[in-house]
């Protein structure tokens, strides 16, 4: 604290002070009652104040934590002085500072390689959705023995352990598989995957997995005809199980994965005019059936529909109409359709939506060849010609391991990520153009007590 | 300038007399009267002069015109002085003495003085001998009208004498005594009768009181009321009209008018001829006002004193006002007043050097010998060598025009967002070069055909290849067109001289759609067998323009359902909006280059027996019925239903390689192989609205974005395609913007071809691009 305090009284011969009281939200590394108030001067920085923190007369942890500092909700990124004139604030005021520990570059663990571009990747956890509605009904994940599914443009779906080996693949064309190139793939629950296809269609499959969990089947349950084009994107939710889906026919559908309760499909859509073609795909006869509602309230290729992860009757989905809608799937007839974003910037129509509102962190797949991370907190007001909103800056850029020391092609050429799944135990798996799953897995993300 | 003169002077006049009567006041009320008399003496003198000289108004005109040409311009009232001067000295030889109070007395002068007194005799030796008349030695003989008594003391003030019984003395030298005066005086004098005309002053010159006459007192009652001190002065006489128009019953004259009175002078015009020669000349200008102080202000002043070399002291010689010495900021140690602050040293600083007011900035030393030494000598000597040397001879007149002012006003190309700026997708698989490329109706699929003779269908935004198919064995393909309208999915492409129609069965189409497709395909084949052929004259079956049938079973397979083989080469296929015509061009065709195909009869027609040139290619009109067929040279468009030629359009490019016409129907670009990109307005003119030469080598295709966005691109040989904001109003007093947005590179040239293709996305503003490197590119 006395040399803390002379150092304080050392800089301040040149800048101001400010009251601080730090706060938190993790108790483990609360601030005694009596220490929470400090005098800083106005230029430190965050490493300053991390430094500050992490000293013997503050928190005295045995190893430096670095934290990053939240005011007002937004990372400090500049001195405190220049927050305070940007801001407009004297140096009389006391600021609260929320201090949370730093997010530490995630690191390359593992690459999956497949035989044609991964369009997309998820994830098998105890912590994932699929997982705990898996626990819910019995059937939980055991931890080690998490699973990671990958669709890839030859159709086939692929599950893999953590230590890369391919434990199940989906049967070809031939067999009840898909025709054409996988766009989305979802665990519903770990024995049941749904995957849609560039083949207009969305498959159940049954995942069954041997004792000693090193082999496992992948067996068509059902096929779903209704879209007049490829399906980019499908989201579940496991305990209505309710399928999600987005099409390039600018319509959405929602699907049920009960055969039972499914409506029949429309025939035309099965067996098209080029039945001969057809004939030949559907030699094992998997139960066919139609969606439960199907609405077009786009003008333009759905690129991604989604459920709202906290309440399953709230959906949103995006466009390359340059629109976000939100619309209540529980009663589809009457969808409440809202348009959320009509300026978006024109250019950066939403390829993949994803929110992890637990986290408020966000985690993007670019078609630039690298994975971003996104925190929802690290963000700046948007210029007009960015409509406005708050444009988030990414916090983390994760290049492609097979691109490493190379220079980034032009048009993201062989390097386009195409999904990325986010996992507490996992970490940040991500599919792309380079025939590759690759595993980054971040230090201090996914410790337990981070807020 | 005169009169108000003569007014000021007579109202001091009317002040002065009443306060004192001294000489001086006396002397310029003797001005006064003189001038009356003056007046009038002039008057006559100049009557009797006019009569004189009557017959000599002629040459007295042209002796004034002559003096105006002496440059001497007299005014009136000096032209009337010096004409009072001349009579004067004509009339008396001596001037009038300035003294005289009475105009009779100055006559009478006059007349005594005209008659010389004396007489010229001959004397004894025959000379000339002037004998003067006899004085007769009267009292007073030889001073008649002088004073009795004159103060001989000179022109002294009389107070010298205040003290003395005398004011002075006579020509004899006695004592002039003075008058009686005081109480003892005053008392008598109440007692005696004021006599007539006494005023109460004295006469300075006798010392006698002075008396004036009752004339002499109306005189100055006249002068103080601002009258003619003359009595019975008229100022406005009536004009004695002795030379008018009117003739007199009894001339003054009986002579009649000399004839030079009716002829034009010559001697007048010689010398007006000099005045018009000289105003010719510029000897004589025009009267200016004299200017005003603001303009003596800028005159130049010289330096007179710029090499001033030290002279000795002389009367004219004028000596360099010193130079102010220096001040208290020159010190090398000045007081801290005048030492600059920071921001007035920064200032100083700050001000480019030759605007700054002065060159030094005051400092402080501590002593003398701290001072250091000049810092810019050298900096100096050598501008001043290098101004020596460099001494401009000619003084060049430099344009001072900012060239940025004389370019038009364009907006900025971030204001006209959006456009494509990168390279967002690499479609790779084709081997050798990419010749055309499309995206379809939708969006989602792009097609292109290239040398390896494939045709492939493409994923738009992965770049995934969804569908493949080779129809041309050993021919590039041409040319890959989807059929327009969102009903079916069909594909044309041409290789060699077959155009297939294609249904490509990519997994995402529509099975409806798909078979849609394929039943508008398969209608015409009743019609074709339906249909009479044409018979020859011979009256054998005539060769058809074009065969429709049906591929190889392996290319059936593969969506390749129709086609159909001309006669040459196919190079360009254009649809007709509504997707039932389309036209092919084959330019080594001779008569047969341009055909029209029907889809729904399997029908190809070839609408043109003659073509003056060879086609390039050809468009239909997005609204109107009108056919666009390009030649190397000029563009003419045809009316399909009245089959007649509409208009001619000159772009002046030597060879056009394409064009495009706009979705409002109006407007055309052209794009030449000479390098030039031509806006055309066809409601205009034949020719461009604006011609752009931007490119290094030649252009191989224009495309309009026919989504809604104001936007047309091209792509060059130079491996750019280049993009530009083109917005047509509808207001037709105004013409199209047209600024160049962006210009995209990535494409390689390989063997001097660089893009082939564009197409742009029908929705979003996107273009796509083929590569004579074999890649096609997706700009977003």
């Amino acid at each position: 604290m006395d040399t803390e305090m002379a150092d304080t009284s050392a800089l301040s011969s040149h800048y101001g002070q400010v009251q601080v009281h730090f706060t938190t939200n993790s108790p483990d590394i609360e601030l005694p009652e009596g220490k929470r108030q400090l005098l800083v001067p106005t230029n430190v920085r965050r490493y300053g104040l991390s430094q500050i923190l992490n000293s013997e007369s503050m928190l005295d942890t045995p190893a430096p934590i670095p934290f990053d500092f939240l005011i007002n909700g937004t990372f400090l990124r500049t001195t405190l002085e220049e927050y305070l004139t940007a801001n407009g604030l004297s140096s009389e005021t006391t600021l609260s500072l929320q201090y949370v520990r730093s997010l530490i570059p995630p690191l390359f663990e593992a690459s999956f390689e497949h035989d044609d571009w991964v369009s997309c990747v998820d994830v098998l956890s105890s912590s994932s959705l699929a997982g705990t509605w898996g626990a819910n009904v019995n059937v939980p994940v055991v931890l080690g023995q998490e699973r990671i599914l990958s669709g890839s443009y030859d159709g086939l779906l692929r599950l893999w352990n953590k230590s890369g080996q391919a434990i199940a693949t989906s049967s070809s064309s031939s067999a009840g598989g898909h025709t054409a190139s996988i766009k989305s793939a979802k665990f519903i629950s770990p024995t049941q995957i749904a995957s849609s296809s560039l083949d207009r269609t969305i498959r159940i499959w049954k995942y069954s997995e041997a004792d000693d969990h090193f082999s496992g089947e992948l067996k068509p349950v059902l096929e779903l005809y209704g879209h007049l084009g490829g399906i980019d994107s499908i989201d579940v939710h496991g305990p209505s199980n309710r399928i999600l889906s987005a099409s390039t026919d600018g319509s959405i559908g929602l699907w049920t994965t009960a055969k039972n309760s499914a409506p029949a499909a429309d025939e035309a859509l099965i067996s098209g005019p080029n039945a001969k073609r057809r004939k030949l795909t559907t030699s094992t006869n998997t139960p066919q059936r139609g969606p439960l509602s199907l609405i077009s309230s786009h003008t333009a290729p759905v690129s991604a529909a989604i459920f709202n992860p906290l309440d399953s009757t709230v959906a949103y989905s995006a466009s390359q109409d340059h629109t976000v809608r939100t619309m209540a799937p529980a009663e589809f007839g009457t969808f409440e359709v809202r348009e959320l974003a009509r300026k978006m910037k024109e250019t950066a129509w939403l390829e993949r939506l994803k929110e992890t509102t637990g986290r408020g962190r966000r985690n993007q797949s670019v078609r630039d060849g690298t994975c971003r991370v996104w925190d929802l907190r690290s963000s700046r007001t948007g210029t007009k010609d960015e409509g406005n909103g708050v444009v988030g800056e990414a916090v983390y850029v994760i290049e492609r391991e097979s691109q490493k020391g190379k220079k980034r092609p032009v048009g993201g050429e062989g390097i386009k990520v195409y999904g990325v799944a986010w996992d507490k135990e996992v970490g940040i798996v991500s599919a792309s153009e380079d025939k590759m799953v690759q595993i980054n897995r971040g230090r201090g993300v996914t410790r337990p007590n981070d807020p | 300038m005169a009169p108000t003169a003569v007014d000021r002077k007579r109202k001091a006049v009317t002040r002065d007399v009443p306060e004192s009567s001294d000489v001086e006041s006396e002397a310029e009320f003797g001005d006064g009267l003189l001038e009356g008399i003056l007046s009038q003496s002039e008057d006559s003198e100049d009557e009797s002069d006019e009569n004189e000289e009557s017959d000599q108004e002629d040459e007295e005109d042209l002796d004034e015109l002559e003096a105006l040409d002496s440059d001497e311009i007299l005014s009136e009232d000096g032209e009337d002085e010096a004409e009072l001067n001349g009579g004067l000295v004509k009339s008396n030889g001596t001037k009038r003495p300035q003294t005289d109070l009475v105009p009779g007395q100055a006559q009478a002068e006059d007349d005594e003085e005209d008659k010389p007194n004396y007489r010229v005799e001959v004397d004894a030796n025959g000379g000339e001998r002037y004998v003067y008349e006899e004085i007769d030695p009267v009292y007073d003989s030889d001073d008649s009208d002088a004073p009795v008594t004159t103060n001989t003391i000179g022109n002294i003030p009389l107070t010298f004498y205040d003290s003395y019984p005398h004011i002075g003395y006579d020509i004899n030298g006695k004592k002039i005594m003075r008058p009686a005066k005081g109480e003892a005086l005053d008392a008598l004098l109440d007692s005696i009768d004021i006599p007539k005309g006494w005023t109460g002053l004295t006469d300075p010159a006798t010392g006698k009181p002075l008396n004036l006459s009752q004339d002499e007192l109306e005189i100055l009652r006249r002068i103080q009321t601002n009258e003619m001190p003359e009595e019975g002065y008229d100022p406005y006489p009536a004009t004695v009209e002795y030379f008018t128009g009117i003739e007199e019953v009894m001339p003054l004259s009986a002579a009649p008018e000399p004839k030079r009175r009716f002829l034009p002078s010559k001697h007048e015009a010689k010398r007006v001829m000099k005045l018009v020669r000289a105003i010719r000349e510029g000897r004589i200008l025009p009267y200016k006002p004299p200017e005003g102080r603001e303009e003596e202000e800028e005159e130049i002043h010289y330096d007179i004193w710029a090499d001033e070399q030290p002279r000795p002291d002389h009367v004219m010689n004028i000596p360099a006002p010193k130079a102010p010495p220096p001040g208290y900021d020159l010190s090398y140690n000045p007081p801290p007043e005048y030492l600059p602050s920071k921001s007035e040293k920064q200032a100083w600083e700050d001000i480019d050097p030759e605007d700054r007011e002065r060159e030094y900035l005051p400092t402080t030393y501590d002593a003398l010998r701290k001072v250091p030494a000049y810092d810019k000598f050298v900096k100096e000597r050598f501008e001043r060598s290098l101004d020596l040397y460099l001494a401009p001879r000619v003084r060049k007149n430099r344009l001072n025009i900012d060239p940025a002012s004389l370019l038009p006003k364009l907006p900025k190309p971030e204001e006209l967002k959006p456009f494509p700026t990168v390279c967002s997708t690499l479609f790779r698989g084709h081997e050798g070069r990419v010749r055309s490329l499309a995206i379809d109706p939708s969006g989602n699929c792009l097609a292109s055909g290239g040398d390896d003779g494939t045709v492939r269908v493409w994923e738009l935004l992965t770049g995934k290849q969804l569908w493949s198919a080779k129809i041309g064995d050993d021919e590039a393909v041409n040319v890959v067109r989807w059929r327009p309208g969102r009903d079916a999915v069909i594909l044309s492409a041409a290789a060699g001289e077959d155009i297939y129609l294609i249904v490509p069965s990519v997994p995402d189409v529509n099975p409806k759609m798909e078979a849609a497709s394929k039943e508008l395909l398969d209608t015409g084949f009743g019609y074709a067998t339906n249909a009479t052929q044409a018979l020859t004259a011979n009256g054998q079956k005539k060769e058809p323009v074009a065969k429709w049938t049906r591929p190889s079973s392996r290319l059936q397979d593969e969506g390749v359902l129709i086609k159909i083989t001309v006669r040459t080469t196919v190079k360009v296929i254009s649809w007709h909006r509504r997707g039932d015509f389309f036209s092919t061009v084959s330019p080594t065709a001779q008569r047969s280059a341009v055909a029209i195909h029907t889809l729904s009869k399997h029908l190809t027609q070839i609408p043109f027996r003659r073509l003056p040139g060879i086609p390039q290619t050809v468009q239909f009109h997005p609204s109107r019925p009108l056919f666009f067929v390009a030649t190397q040279r000029t563009i003419r468009s045809y009316d399909l239903q009245k089959q007649e030629l509409v208009k001619i359009i000159q772009p002046g490019a030597r060879w056009i390689s394409s064009f495009d016409i706009h979705p409002g129907g109006d407007n055309l670009i052209v794009g030449s192989y000479d390098r030039r990109l031509l806006w055309h307005d066809l409601d205009l003119s034949t020719r461009p609205y604006k011609t752009m030469r931007f490119h290094s080598k030649a252009i191989r295709a224009v495309k309009y974005h026919k989504g809604g966005f104001p936007l047309f691109a091209d792509a060059s040989d130079d491996g750019s395609l280049q993009i530009f904001h083109g917005k047509v109003v509808s207001d037709m007093m105004e013409n199209a913007t047209i600024v160049p947005v962006k210009v995209l590179k990535g494409h390689k040239v390989k063997s001097a071809l660089g893009v082939m293709d564009i197409d742009w996305h029908p929705r979003e503003p996107w273009c796509v691009s083929a590569g004579a490197d074999g890649t096609c590119r997706l700009w977003m």
